[in-house]
């Protein structure tokens, strides 16, 4: 404020600059959504909700929308027990293997999930000696029946897990550091306690923003992910909004500002639930960054 | 060594005395090879998990990408196909431009947009914002290509908005939301608000010391830009946009939703190979896929170690 009454013209015309920028962007992001919720809502003359009611009495709609969940939870519940416990035992125990740590749970950026999906198919669907020996025997029994997990849903989880890796593993990993991990669990040791009651009573308890933030941000990515499900051939509840929208504008803008609203919710709740008790802002703020395009 | 004596039959006192002396080193630095071993046993079901489902999907397309797809000989006809076949070219031109074009609109006016952020002196404004920008990089996909449809598409609410209030049709004047220059358009949706999000912690680095001292010092606004502001942001700029960069070179979804296919970017020739489209086989299909981990590991390695720079530069407390 000083600087602005010590030299009030260039100062407050940067600002104005500045502000006309903002406005345009925030401009550019509303529109489609106002528009999209008129354009869903708009009937024969006036605002109607039949297109929702429409919705919501077609069973493919509940259909989709459970499996989609039932994914979700899954692929949220297999991460968060996958990744937490290895976190923290790379922490304590093996700090050599963070940069393979990093470089895991990286790769999924580097590697989108269209050609994950390729590889996928290819893996489980060929017979290849090369995969076999490296797999130490697994591809190929989990390529035939009994096992056999080409295009099931089962496949389509541990692919999300794969791809929702970089936005689980961060923010775990960052709780880690920021609660002196090494000093509480000397502390808990000392005190008797072996290792699981530690992870569970001591460890976990003080992570928690940051799994809750990894568990919201993977049941959103899998909420909306269409790529794999689509190339899997699993019908999901994005698949069944693409199938809409090839014949119904109206109902695609309904479901498209549905899934705003699910978004919406998961990023309140990490806003609400996770940065009041954790009190930071800027260092979480680039870690929302959901793979699936 | 000191754990031998805890090991042999000793009195009470002797292994209460051995037990604690073996405390000591059995975490720190004793029987090290064990320790170890054990150590990245515990990594085990983590690895195997990432194996399986992240780095053997890797090699087999690698391998595949030079195996022929009928024969199995080792090959780089593969390669040789991608590269002289103009469909192939083409798409990885496509590809690039609409990745770099998108990821530069959505630096420049996201940028200019954080800084409005930055300069805003209302915290619940700016905490507002920034959430509303995290809602909005994440509203990607198919939902986003359906809004993008009921807003700008041919009968869409704006389209026919402007038709009715200025009289001009869209379409008319040459818009078409359903061809690269449309995609471009729903594509800075999410990069815009994630280049916000990256752009304030960077721009939070700036001290308002540095803006004093040049200003005492005689700079212009001008020149405080010019010469302290943007060299330190730039690395951090340059690393940004690299990011959007990968962000929209593997998008699939908006695109495939917008245009069904009829946008030859290299994700959608890619997903014709999985569908099984005969045009394609599987060996062209896995070199596309190397061709586009490449383009993408350099945007990724180039990000990274400007990032580096970056916070080496800045010098953040």
């Amino acid at each position: 404020m000083s600087a602005a009454q010590a030299k009030p013209r260039p100062v407050r015309r940067s600002f104005g600059f500045n502000k006309i920028f903002l406005i345009l962007a925030i401009i550019y992001l509303l529109v489609p959504l106002v528009a999209t919720l008129f354009f869903g809502l708009a009937g024969s003359g006036g605002i109607d909700f039949s297109t929702f009611q429409q919705i919501i009495g077609d069973p493919n709609f509940r259909q989709t929308l459970i499996l989609s969940l039932e994914l979700a939870f899954s692929t949220t519940i297999l991460a968060i027990v996958l990744v937490t416990p290895t976190a923290y035992w790379v922490h304590l125990r093996v700090p050599k293997a963070r940069p393979l740590m990093d470089f895991l749970t990286l790769m999924p950026f580097a590697v989108p999930a269209i050609i994950m999906s390729l590889g996928l198919v290819e893996l489980y669907g060929t017979n290849d000696t090369l995969t076999s020996v490296l797999s130490f025997g697994l591809v190929p029994v989990l390529s035939y029946d009994p096992f056999n997990i080409i295009d099931t849903p089962q496949l389509l989880v541990c692919a999300y897990v794969i791809l929702s890796l970089p936005f689980v593993y961060r923010p775990i990993d960052n709780s880690l550091r920021a609660i002196n991990t090494t000093t509480l669990t000397e502390a808990a040791y000392s005190l008797g306690s072996g290792w699981w009651r530690t992870f569970l009573t001591v460890v976990l308890p003080n992570i928690w923003p940051g799994i809750i933030s990894a568990a919201l941000l993977t049941f959103s990515t899998v909420m909306g992910e269409f790529t794999l499900a689509s190339l899997f051939g699993i019908f999901t509840f994005p698949i069944y909004l693409d199938e809409i929208g090839q014949e119904n504008a109206r109902e695609a803008a309904s479901l498209a500002i549905l899934s705003f609203i699910f978004t919406l919710i998961c990023v309140l709740a990490i806003i609400f639930l996770v940065r009041r008790s954790a009190g930071r802002i800027r260092d979480d703020s680039e870690l929302e960054i959901v793979a699936t395009k | 060594m000191k754990l031998q004596g805890a090991k042999g039959p000793a009195s009470k006192v002797d292994v209460v005395r051995g037990a604690e002396l073996e405390a000591r080193p059995r975490r720190l630095r004793g029987t090290p090879w064990v320790y170890h071993l054990k150590g990245w046993l515990g990594l085990v079901p983590f690895l195997l998990f990432c194996l399986l489902f992240e780095l053997l999907p890797a090699v087999i397309i690698i391998q595949g990408s030079f195996t022929d797809s009928i024969t199995g000989a080792i090959t780089l006809n593969n390669y040789q196909r991608m590269l002289s076949q103009a469909q192939n070219l083409h798409a990885f031109q496509t590809s690039i431009y609409l990745s770099l074009s998108s990821a530069l609109v959505g630096a420049v006016f996201g940028f200019l947009a954080a800084y409005g952020v930055y300069r805003l002196r209302t915290g619940w404004l700016r905490n507002f914002l920034v959430g509303f920008s995290s809602i909005t990089a994440n509203f990607a996909g198919v939902p986003l290509a359906f809004a993008f449809i009921a807003t700008l598409g041919a009968n869409g609410f704006m389209t026919v908005a402007i038709h009715n209030w200025f009289h001009v049709n869209l379409y008319d004047i040459g818009f078409n939301l359903y061809t690269l220059g449309g995609l471009v358009l729903v594509y800075t949706y999410f990069q815009l608000p994630l280049m916000i999000l990256v752009m304030i912690p960077a721009l939070n680095g700036l001290r308002p010391e540095w803006r004093e001292a040049a200003t005492n010092l005689g700079a212009s606004g001008f020149t405080y830009w010019r010469r302290v502001a943007l060299p330190i942001l730039m690395p951090s700029l340059i690393a940004a946009t690299m990011l959007l960069f990968a962000n929209s070179f593997g998008a699939y979804a908006t695109a495939y939703a917008l245009a069904q296919g009829a946008i030859n970017i290299v994700p959608i020739l890619i997903s014709f190979v999985v569908a099984g489209n005969i045009q394609i086989d599987t060996g062209l299909g896995n070199a596309l896929a190397v061709g586009m981990i490449v383009v993408l590991l350099a945007a990724v390695s180039l990000h990274t170690v400007l990032v580096r720079r970056a916070s080496v530069w800045g010098g953040r407390p």
